[in-house]
């Protein structure tokens, strides 16, 4: 592991920081399958539900852009044994799906079906 | 110290200070964890919210794909179920995040968590609907 960038490099052989990272990826990939589903929703409701794949979408490629971050981040704790917890991208993501939820519970209530 | 002065570690307002200060408001003070626990209890939290988007995408699948099954009524009912459940348990999740979090820093038991029977129950809610449903149905 000597070529690995020292950045990437930590002492855990439980793997924490690898597998905090694909537990966002799998995350990322629910948030896109969650977006797939909403277009079904696109020629019945109309283009309100353009929010909601939008902001399905938006919400995947933030995670995703940020997972570099995060990663160091974790590799960083575990060299140091000390970590602040990471309340930034926690609450964004519980807000996306609240957000995601009251929006699509708006469209079964009120918006009707387009034959 | 006096009335007034702030301690250095006050002095800076915006920028990583600030920042570090309200996420300590947030979680109450204490000592940081063992970082193991921190990264346990953030994938933890990862397991919830994509429990939150299944019971989010059921929801819009059964309004999209069972049109032909389900008459508008019940169709309806358990949509909007699945989506208030997705809904509730997509914000709890944050909430025993940061309650677990606290817990953890102030060394205290962690918090038994109040979302699972709310899914337990929800999920049993839905699934009896469609039994009911199903038995109901004429052949």
């Amino acid at each position: 592991m000597a070529s690995a960038p020292a950045a990437a490099q930590h002492g855990d052989s439980g793997l924490q920081p690898e597998r905090t990272d694909l537990a966002w990826s799998r995350t990322t990939l629910a948030m896109v399958a969650a977006a797939a589903v909403f277009l079904r929703w696109l020629p019945h409701h109309g283009w309100f539900v353009g929010t909601l794949v939008g902001g399905a979408i938006v919400t995947a490629l933030a995670i995703n852009f940020t997972q570099k971050r995060r990663f160091r981040r974790a590799v960083r704790g575990i060299n140091q044994e000390s970590m602040p917890p990471n309340i930034g991208s926690t609450a964004a993501v519980a807000a996306s799906v609240v957000i995601l939820a009251a929006l699509g519970i708006y469209t079964v209530l009120f918006l009707p079906l387009q034959p | 110290m006096h009335e007034g002065t702030t301690l250095p570690e006050d002095s800076n307002t915006g920028g990583p200070d600030a920042r570090g200060r309200f996420t300590s408001r947030i979680l109450r003070g204490g000592t940081e964890p063992d970082p193991r626990f921190t990264l346990a209890n953030e994938r933890t939290f990862l397991a919830w919210i994509r429990t939150a988007l299944a019971l989010l995408a059921g929801g819009v699948a059964v309004e999209a794909f069972m049109a032909d099954l389900l008459g508008p009524g019940l169709r309806k009912t358990i949509a909007v179920l699945l989506l208030v459940l997705a809904l509730v348990i997509g914000g709890g999740s944050f909430f025993r995040w940061l309650n677990v979090e606290r817990a953890m820093r102030s060394k205290t038991p962690l918090p038994l968590p109040l979302i699972a029977p709310v899914l337990a129950i929800g999920g049993a809610l839905v699934a009896a609907i469609m039994v009911v449903f199903v038995i109901a149905r004429p052949a």
